[in-house]
C-alpha cells in the first residue's frame, strides 16, 4: 500500500458461456489472447504499471487454472515486500456456512476483512475479462480532484449501440453523473460504463454492509450500488477513456480482437515498452520459419514452427504449421498443430488441438468464425 | 541434496571474440536470438538438480549480473539453493595473471565451505546440453580422479582452433590436454568440463597456485595426468564453442537445421532464460522470411533468409537480410541489403545501402552504431 493507497479487486468469476468450448474448463479471464497472453494479464499488468501494490482476484467459476495462474504474482512484478496478488475464491465462514458470490458487490462484501487488513483509502474495482491498457493512477488523480465518492470509467460508444450497455448520463460540463441506465431503450448519452470503478473505501464499505442485509438487492454494482449512491446524493463522476477496449464475449469478437493486432498502428500498441503487458514466462526457443514457408500479415510468438503458409493470422505459443499447410484469416491457440497439407480458414483452433493431414477446416465465406475445439481427422 | 555443486568457469585469456567481447563476457553473448550463452550451462546444472552454482566472471559484470539476478528463472530455489556471482577485478586486465585459478583463489573459502562432495565445472562459452547426474554417476562408477567431457569432431582442421583436445589412450584415459592447432581433422575436442571431488579440486587449485601464477585449471590437470586417473567421457548431441567470431556465427546459423536444433531443445530439458516480456512479432504485407529464427517483438516488413534475429528488431520494407545474426533492438532500414554480418545490439543500419562480407569471414557491426 506504499504507492498510492489504492487496493484493486478484480472480478474474475465469470464463465463467458458464449465462448462455448473455450470456457468449459477455464474461466473467461484465463482465456488466451494475443499470441502469448491471457486476458487477465491486461488488468493485472495495468495495476502493476499504475503503482498498485495489492490486488485481490475474485474467482468462482472453474477456477483451478485461473487461481494457480494469478497466484504467481511475480509474473506481473507484484511480489515485492509490500505487494502481492491474492486469490479470493468464496469461502466458508463461521456464521454463514459456504456462500458463493451472489453478485459483483457481494464478492467485495464477503472480502471486507481482506481489504481492511490493508486499510486502503481507495478501492479500485475491475473486471478480469477486458482487453485494454489504462493508467488507474491517473483515474485516481481525477477522483481526488473531483472530490468524488465514486468515479466510473466510461467509453464513448456509437449512439445506436448504446442500448447494449450500462449508460451514464452526465451533466456535460463537469462529467458529474446524474443518472445511470442499464441497457436503455432510448439512450440519452453514449457513455458506456466499462465496469471500472474507484470508490472512496469508507463510503463504499458502509454501503456494502447495508446491501448485504438487504433481501431485495441483487448485490450488483450496476443494479444496486451505483443507483443507491445516486439516490443518496453522493458525488459520482464519469472518467472518459479513449483508446482500445474490448470485451470479448463471443468467438467472433475474440477472433476479431486478435485480428486487430495485425494492424500496424493498432491502438493496443503492444510494442510500447513504457506500458508492457506481462505474462507467464515460457521456456521455448524463438519462432522458426522454415525454408519453404510464407508468412505475411501475421502476429507470431516464440515456440512456433512454420513450414507452410500463414496469412492474416495470429499464432500462439508453440503452435505449428507444417509444410504445405495453410492458415488464413485464423487464430491458432497455444499448442495448436496444423499438419501437412491442411487448410484452415476463418477459424479459431483451440489449445493443443490437432488438424490432421490435408483436412479442410472453415471457409472463406462463412458468416461466423469456426471454433475448432476437437481434433480434426486427416484425409489420406 | 545434489551430490555436486556447479561452477561456471571463465574462458582462458587467449580466447578473444572480436567486437562482441568488448561489450560483455562471452557468457553474456546473445545466442539464437533469445538466450545468452550462459543459459545453457546453468540450465544443464539446474535440470541436473544442482542447487548451488558459482558463476565466475571477469571484466564487465553488468550484463551478467542483470541477466542472472537471483537465479529464480533458472529454477534455483531461493531458500535451499544459491546462484553466486563471483567476480574478479584484480587480474582482469593482465593476460598473464588472468587465470581461473586466480579467481578460485579469491573465493577458496567459499569453495571449501560447499557441502557437496563433488564439483562439476563447466564453461560459460560453450553450448551443449548434458545431464550432469549421469556424468557424475559415470565418474563415480569408474573410480577416476578426474573426468573430462569431450566431443569427437571431424573438422578440427579449420574449426575449434582456440580449443584444446584430449589425447586419449585406448581405455579413455587422458594422457594429455593439448591445444588444437588444426593439424588433423579428427580430434576429441575438450569441452572444458570437469568432474572431481571437491577436496581434489581444492588441492589442484593450491598446487597450481604454488607451481606457477600463470597456471590454469586445464594446465594443472594436464600436468597431473601422469599422477592422477584422468578419464574422458564422450558427449553426444549438439556442441558448439563461442571462441572466436567465426565460431559464434556458425554456432548460431548451424541451428537453422531444425532437426539439429531439436537435439538441443528437448522439451524435457528446458533451457531457461530471463524473460523480457517482449510481445509477439509482427509480420506485415510484403514480408518474406525463410529458414530463420525470429525472436519476439520484431517488426518485419522486408526479406529475411538463413538468419537469426534478436528481440525487438525492425526489418524495414524492401530490406534484405541474408545469413546474418542481428542482435536485439537493431534496425535494418528500408532497402538496406545485408549479407553475412553479425550486427550487435542497438545498431541502426539506415544510410548504408549494401554491406556484404565473405561468408568465410563474416562482418561485425558495432553495438549502438549507425551506418
Amino acid at each position: 500500500m506504499s504507492q498510492n493507497n489504492m487496493l484493486a479487486m478484480i472480478l474474475a468469476g465469470g464463465r463467458g458461456s458464449r465462448l462455448h468450448d473455450l470456457t468449459n474448463k477455464v474461466a473467461k479471464p484465463a482465456v488466451s489472447y494475443g499470441g502469448k497472453y491471457r486476458i487477465i494479464d491486461f488488468p493485472l499488468s495495468n495495476c502493476a504499471n499504475s503503482g498498485i501494490d495489492i490486488v485481490g482476484v475474485l474467482t468462482q467459476y472453474e477456477s483451478v487454472l485461473l487461481n494457480s495462474y494469478v497466484a504467481q504474482g511475480r509474473r506481473w512484478g507484484l511480489d515485492t515486500r509490500d505487494s502481492g496478488v491474492f486469490v479470493l475464491p468464496p469461502r466458508e465462514k463461521a456464521d454463514a456456512g459456504l456462500d458463493v458470490y451472489r453478485g459483483t458487490a457481494d464478492a467485495i462484501s464477503q472480502n471486507i476483512d481482506f481489504i481492511d487488513n490493508y486499510d486502503p483509502e481507495y478501492l479500485l474495482i475491475l473486471s478480469g475479462d477486458h482487453i485494454y491498457k489504462m493508467n488507474y493512477d491517473k483515474m485516481l488523480d481525477y477522483h481526488k480532484e473531483k472530490g468524488a465518492d465514486a468515479t466510473i470509467a466510461v467509453l464513448p460508444v456509437p449512439i445506436k449501440e448504446a442500448s447494449r450497455f450500462g449508460i451514464m448520463n452526465t451533466d456535460g460540463e463537469t462529467n458529474k453523473i446524474v443518472e445511470f441506465e442499464e441497457k436503455p431503450k432510448n439512450p440519452k448519452s453514449n457513455l458506456a460504463s466499462m465496469g471500472i470503478y474507484i470508490f472512496t473505501w469508507k463510503t463504499l464499505r458502509k454501503l456494502l454492509l447495508a446491501d448485504m442485509k438487504n433481501p431485495d438487492s441483487s448485490h450488483d454494482f450496476g443494479k444496486d450500488i451505483i443507483p443507491t449512491l445516486l439516490n443518496d446524493g453522493k458525488a459520482l463522476y464519469a472518467y472518459k477513456f479513449e483508446g482500445y477496449w474490448k470485451d470479448v464475449g463471443t468467438i467472433d469478437s475474440l477472433w476479431e480482437a486478435n485480428m486487430d493486432l495485425l494492424n500496424k498502428q493498432n491502438d493496443l500498441n503492444m510494442n510500447d515498452t513504457t506500458w508492457t503487458i506481462y505474462t507467464e514466462d515460457v521456456t521455448t526457443p524463438p519462432q522458426y520459419i522454415g525454408a519453404n514457408a510464407s508468412v505475411e500479415n501475421a502476429y507470431i510468438t516464440q515456440g512456433c514452427r512454420i513450414e507452410g503458409k500463414v496469412k492474416n493470422a495470429v499464432l500462439f505459443t508453440n503452435s505449428v504449421v507444417e509444410e504445405g499447410a495453410q492458415v488464413i484469416d485464423s487464430v491458432l491457440m497455444p499448442g495448436a498443430y496444423v499438419e501437412a497439407g491442411a487448410v484452415v480458414t476463418r477459424a479459431l483452433v483451440a489449445d493443443n488441438v490437432r488438424i490432421g493431414k490435408n483436412a479442410v477446416v472453415g471457409s472463406a465465406d462463412s458468416e461466423n468464425i469456426l471454433l475448432v475445439a476437437k481434433r480434426v481427422k486427416g484425409v489420406e | 541434496m545434489a551430490k555436486a555443486f556447479g561452477i561456471i568457469n571463465t574462458p582462458a585469456s587467449h580466447i578473444k571474440v572480436e567486437g562482441l567481447q568488448q561489450h560483455r563476457p562471452i557468457g553474456a553473448f546473445s545466442f539464437l536470438g533469445r538466450y545468452r550463452a550462459i543459459d545453457f550451462p546453468i540450465s544443464n546444472m539446474s535440470n541436473s538438480d544442482f542447487t548451488r552454482i558459482q558463476v565466475y566472471v571477469q571484466g564487465r559484470v553488468r550484463s551478467l549480473a542483470e541477466h542472472l539476478g537471483s537465479g529464480r528463472h533458472y529454477n534455483i530455489n531461493s531458500k535451499r539453493g544459491k546462484l553466486q556471482l563471483l567476480f574478479s577485478e584484480e587480474n582482469a586486465l593482465n593476460d598473464i595473471y588472468n587465470t581461473d585459478i586466480a579467481n578460485f583463489m579469491e573465493y577458496i573459502d567459499s569453495i571449501r565451505r560447499m557441502r557437496e562432495d563433488y564439483v562439476v565445472i563447466a564453461p560459460s562459452y560453450m553450448i551443449y546440453t548434458q545431464d550432469y547426474r549421469r556424468l557424475l554417476d559415470t565418474h563415480v562408477e569408474s573410480g577416476a580422479d578426474v573426468t573430462l567431457l569431450y566431443h569427437k569432431v571431424e573438422n578440427a582442421k579449420d574449426a575449434f582452433l582456440n580449443c584444446d583436445f584430449l589425447n586419449l589412450n585406448r581405455q579413455k584415459g587422458v594422457a594429455s590436454i593439448e591445444r588444437n592447432i588444426g593439424s588433423a581433422k579428427d580430434k576429441n575436442i575438450f569441452m572444458d568440463t570437469y568432474v572431481m571431488k571437491k577436496e581434489l579440486f581444492v588441492e589442484l587449485i593450491m598446487k597450481a597456485k604454488k607451481t606457477s601464477s600463470m597456471y590454469t585449471l586445464r594446465d594443472i590437470v594436464n600436468a597431473e595426468c601422469g599422477e592422477l586417473d584422468v578419464r574422458g567421457v564422450a558427449h553426444k548431441g549438439y556442441f558448439a564453442t563461442l571462441t572466436d567470431l567465426k565460431s559464434y556465427y556458425h554456432a548460431n546459423l548451424d541451428l537453422l537445421d531444425y532437426s539439429l536444433a531439436s537435439t538441443l531443445f528437448d522439451p524435457e530439458w528446458p533451457i531457461y532464460t530471463k524473460t523480457t516480456d517482449a510481445c509477439p512479432t509482427q509480420y506485415f504485407e510484403g514480408a518474406s522470411v525463410k529458414n530463420s529464427y525470429i525472436s519476439n517483438a520484431c517488426q518485419v516488413e522486408g526479406t529475411v533468409e538463413n538468419s537469426v534475429i534478436g528481440r525487438s528488431c525492425v526489418i524495414g520494407k524492401g530490406a534484405v537480410v541474408k545469413n546474418c545474426i542481428v542482435l536485439a533492438y537493431s534496425t535494418i532500414g528500408e532497402g538496406v541489403h545485408l549479407e553475412n554480418q553479425i550486427v550487435d545490439k542497438w545498431a541502426q543500419i539506415i544510410h548504408a545501402k549494401e554491406i556484404v562480407s565473405d561468408p568465410a569471414d563474416p562482418g561485425y557491426i558495432q553495438r549502438d552504431d549507425t551506418l
